[in-house]
């Protein structure tokens, strides 16, 4: 469980040029998301009510293929539904999200940097594409959390393991990624792999466990980040420290 | 200065004594904020939340690159294209023209209309705002018929790109006060004791983040673009400006 055991990291605004823009990496997975937008619709992206919300997932090497789509039309979806698209209609709201790093699998021995995507990217890409909607000032309904939680059988006894390595993944009998919204409801569940409805309750409650942590009680400096009781980073508490401190730099002068 | 900013997400609950109420005033809600009906009041963007008692009103403070429009709002906008009875100008990159029509220049008739080329700059106000609209602007005001400092920007001069809190801090009636900006009181100020960099200039500030500079001197342009950029970008605070602005003027003698 070395992957589970690193923080998230996040900077926000790094890219001058774009409306917004966000860099995250955790579990081995680094990802630079670039947010522009409202901007004008081209007529095919145009829908009379609501903003279009357009996904780019670029691999770090080779062009996008059909997986990368996949990626993108399951984000769009996610994210269309925490962004207020009724609030800009006939425009576009362009999410670019390069994957920079992703971990290297050991095991395997891959000559070829051509991006192999799987389900464990799913979270930093939604991570990344949150940070940077916030960063772009975008309105939106709620934020969003996401982590992969992998379900390997070893003898028997069926254990949970949060953001999985590559290793893990392809051992793993069933891979599951979630992504909560601020207010705990459930914004994305996709899974792969044979599991039972148990191991998927389980799966779900760990990462909910993981995203939707409850803030810590501020009584003074008691906020506690790692306890026993909870394993896992506390994506939740992250996202907000990654925002305040970009708050706090743009309002320096207040 | 307060010792704690109350800092919000979209989506986070705002502790109801935090939102101000007043016997006669309705509550009026700026930008970042949403109302649910019938009583919940929710952040959408990222940022500081500021209320007002006095006033009655609340609102988030943020920092962002791209304008949306809102009426009454003072831009600078480039004119793209004429058509027989408005101009369509740009306020940001990539987004829907706005119009301006002809006749709402001061003095404009039918007969008379002021000549806009494209690529010509106007200080104008956002009169209408409405997202299934687009955008309509004025440079004349609609109460008295006068241009009050509004209209096409001609002269020797230059446009900058600034960030939109930037642009909103250099509008503030006491900007170097209230916004921590005195940049352009320094560069234009008495030389000597005071610092001042005794530079002749005008300025003229959209709310879409870009700033006009005019001067005669193409170096002076330079400086006082140059001196609001780095203030925007480095955050600079005022005993920083102040050091910037002595720089900038001793490079250019």
């Amino acid at each position: 469980m070395t992957a589970a055991t690193t923080t998230p990291e996040a900077a926000v605004g790094v890219l001058p040029r774009a409306d917004g823009s966000a860099k995250y990496s955790h579990a081995g997975y680094t990802v630079t998301a670039s947010v522009n937008g409202p901007i004008e619709a081209q007529r095919r992206d145009e829908h009379a009510y609501e903003a279009h919300v357009d996904v780019t997932v670029r691999p770090a090497a080779g062009v996008g293929a059909t997986r990368e789509r996949h990626l993108e039309s399951i984000l769009q979806s996610s994210l269309s539904q925490i962004i207020l698209v009724k609030n800009f209609p006939r425009s576009v709201i362009q999410i670019v999200l390069q994957i920079e790093d992703s971990p290297e699998n050991d095991y395997v021995n891959t000559k070829l940097v051509q991006a192999s995507l799987n389900f464990a990217i799913m979270p930093a890409l939604i991570q990344t594409a949150v940070l940077a909607l916030l960063s772009a000032a975008v309105p939106m309904r709620a934020t969003a959390t996401a982590t992969a939680v992998a379900t390997v059988r070893q003898g028997g006894a069926t254990k949970t393991i949060v953001d999985p390595s590559p290793r893990e993944v392809e051992t793993a009998q069933s891979v599951h990624v979630f992504a909560f919204t601020s207010h705990d409801e459930l914004l994305l569940a996709e899974s792969e792999g044979d599991f039972t409805v148990k191991e998927w309750d389980d799966s779900y409650e760990t990462a909910k466990a993981i995203c939707c942590r409850p803030e810590p009680t501020k009584e003074g400096i008691a906020m506690v980040l790692d306890d026993e009781t909870t394993a896992g980073p506390d994506m939740r508490h992250f996202l907000r420290l990654a925002m305040e401190t970009k708050v706090a730099s743009d309002l320096y002068w207040k | 200065m307060e010792t704690e900013r109350l800092i919000v997400l979209p989506g986070e609950t705002i502790d109801p004594s935090l939102i101000p109420s007043h016997q006669k005033l309705p509550l009026r809600l700026g930008p970042g904020l949403r109302h649910i009906p019938p009583s919940d009041i929710v952040p959408t963007v990222a940022g500081q939340l500021i209320t007002n008692p006095a006033r009655n009103s609340m609102w988030i403070e943020y920092n962002s690159q791209r304008y949306i429009p809102s009426t009454s709002d003072l831009i600078l906008a480039t004119v793209t294209r004429a058509t027989p009875d408005a101009y369509l100008c740009t306020l940001s990159p990539y987004t829907p023209p706005a119009t301006l029509p002809t006749l709402s220049f001061e003095g404009a008739t039918k007969k008379t209309r002021p000549i806009l080329t494209p690529g010509a700059l106007v200080y104008a106000r956002v009169t209408l705002a409405n997202r299934h609209m687009d955008p309509e602007l004025e440079c004349v005001s609609a109460a008295t018929g006068k241009a009050e400092g509004l209209g096409p920007l001609a002269g020797p001069g230059c446009v900058f790109d600034v960030s939109l809190g930037f642009a909103r801090r250099l509008l503030m009636a006491r900007s170097r006060e209230e916004g921590g900006v005195g940049v352009l009181e320094m560069l234009g100020g008495e030389e000597g004791a005071a610092g001042g960099g005794g530079l002749a200039f005008e300025t003229a500030v959209g709310r879409n983040g870009r700033v006009w500079v005019g001067s005669e001197s193409a170096r002076t342009v330079v400086v006082v673009g140059r001196a609001l950029q780095e203030t925007d970008r480095a955050g600079l605070g005022i005993e920083g400006q102040r050091k910037l602005v002595k720089r900038l003027v001793r490079e250019v003698r």
